[in-house]
């Protein structure tokens, strides 16, 4: 089972978070195992199972029945690290070497991509497809 | 040097004392916080000033500050990009040898350097003030004294030289800034700077009723500053944290709290990182700014990861 939590928090402006993947339902459409999908209510719904509002210890009891997860730079990827559990990130604007983790695997298309300042609020940066990887990059790493 | 209502009183003896310094500032910032700024390029006494700076090659700004105290206008010095910051007062006038003597005392272990600063006929012999924080309420200032030998100290008063960007000005004080000061240098002394008084470095205080940055006179303004400070203090052996940010951050934090010796942890998220409320922060220290890790990783140019951030901000 593989778990995608695949929205970072909604923005204030009600924009789209820049930090949010682009082509979720072509990765999932070539992911051939049971895929559960985590976040909060509002959230679009990529897959039958998605499981809303849940209580940390639960996501991180899901964590550990999981393969592995994908996620963007949300608050996620700091609990699967806390829980000790590998991941794909996929980074957009944001710069992994700041807010990511070492042992997960982080996919950013290139550091050309990342915002000059990463500390601002990210209602200042616009949301942009060719900031992050495409779908084949990421099936590469699933499969391992 | 923040200034106020003192235009043509004590501002001009300070600007004509700072320019003819032995030790030529780098730059001089003049914050004018009054309720109807001038240009005073348009007075004489002003353009001679000004002249002087330049045939000294002296740098010189005059920017108009946002009428909230002083403590905002300082911080925005603290925060300009120098790594040592003169604080003058607009009715303190130093000899010419002040900052010359004050930096001859810096090194890589000192926060801040102040010297007498006398008004007369008040002089009090301070020479056994101790300048700890604890006998704040049982001494006089030891900068209102002449001071006759250099001493290790824990606040400072009114004026003197600091290393810039280290810690932040309380900006939660109200617009009277009541010990600003004295809470700006101790935090230089909780991070483990040396805070010094030194002799022959003598600044004379004109206090002048008219005029002045604290030329404010709401008692409830004193008794909030006054209680921010007291808070402080009675927190003072504790590690303040305070975690006004995210729940990603949150789980991030919790990995370095363990190393953060005697902690006190406000926080969001109680049930990832325990701890009071952010509301009861505020309340207690004014402020909270000085704990908001993205704003330290901005100004820090930071390029490392978000825990090294929460380790150089708390350890």
């Amino acid at each position: 089972m593989i778990i995608i939590a695949p929205y970072a928090q909604k923005l204030r402006t009600g924009k789209l978070n820049p930090k949010n993947y682009s082509y979720w339902e072509e990765l999932i459409g070539n992911i051939n195992e049971p895929i559960i999908q985590v976040g909060i209510e509002g959230e679009e719904q990529l897959v039958p199972d998605f499981r809303k509002n849940l209580p940390i210890a639960e996501l991180r009891k899901l964590l550990k029945e999981c393969r592995i997860w994908i996620g963007v730079d949300s608050f996620f990827q700091h609990l699967a690290w806390d829980e000790g559990k590998k991941g794909i990130v996929l980074w957009g604007p944001s710069d992994p070497l700041i807010f990511g983790h070492p042992e997960n695997i982080n996919l950013l298309k290139d550091r050309s991509y990342l915002v000059d300042n990463q500390f601002i609020w990210w209602e200042a940066t616009e949301h942009r497809n060719d900031r992050f990887v495409k779908p084949k990059e990421i099936l590469k790493y699933l499969k391992e | 040097m923040a200034t106020r209502g003192r235009y043509f009183t004590t501002l001009p003896l300070v600007l004509n004392a700072i320019i003819n310094q032995t030790r030529p500032v780098d730059k001089l910032v003049i914050f004018d916080d009054n309720d109807e700024p001038q240009d005073m390029r348009s007075q004489m006494i002003y353009q001679y000033f000004f002249q002087m700076l330049d045939i000294k090659g002296i740098a010189w700004e005059w920017l108009y500050a946002d009428k909230k105290g002083q403590h905002h206008i300082h911080q925005r010095a603290n925060t300009i990009g120098y790594e040592w910051v003169w604080r003058c007062d607009d009715d303190a006038i130093p000899e010419p040898n002040v900052l010359e003597e004050l930096y001859s005392h810096v090194d890589e272990f000192v926060g801040a350097v102040g010297g007498s600063v006398l008004t007369p006929p008040y002089t009090p012999d301070t020479s056994a003030v101790t300048g700890l924080i604890d006998n704040i309420d049982n001494e006089p200032n030891i900068q209102w004294g002449v001071i006759k030998e250099e001493k290790q100290v824990e606040h400072l008063h009114c004026t003197f030289l600091y290393r810039a960007g280290v810690v932040d000005y309380n900006l939660g004080l109200s617009r009277v800034a009541h010990r600003e000061e004295t809470i700006f240098s101790y935090r230089l002394h909780q991070k483990d700077y040396k805070i010094l008084v030194v002799p022959n470095a003598v600044t004379w205080h004109m206090k002048n009723p008219e005029g002045g940055i604290r030329s404010e006179t709401k008692q409830e303004l004193y008794e909030h500053d006054e209680q921010i400070f007291r808070n402080i203090l009675r927190y003072r052996d504790k590690t303040i944290v305070v975690l006004n940010c995210g729940l990603g951050d949150h789980l991030v934090f919790s990995h370095v709290l363990p190393s953060i010796p005697n902690a006190e942890v406000f926080t969001c998220y109680p049930e990832v990182v325990p701890g009071k409320s952010i509301a009861e922060a505020i309340h207690l220290f004014g402020d909270i700014d000085p704990w908001n890790v993205y704003k330290k990783m901005d100004r820090w140019k930071w390029k490392d990861s978000l825990e090294s951030a929460y380790r150089k901000l708390y350890l």
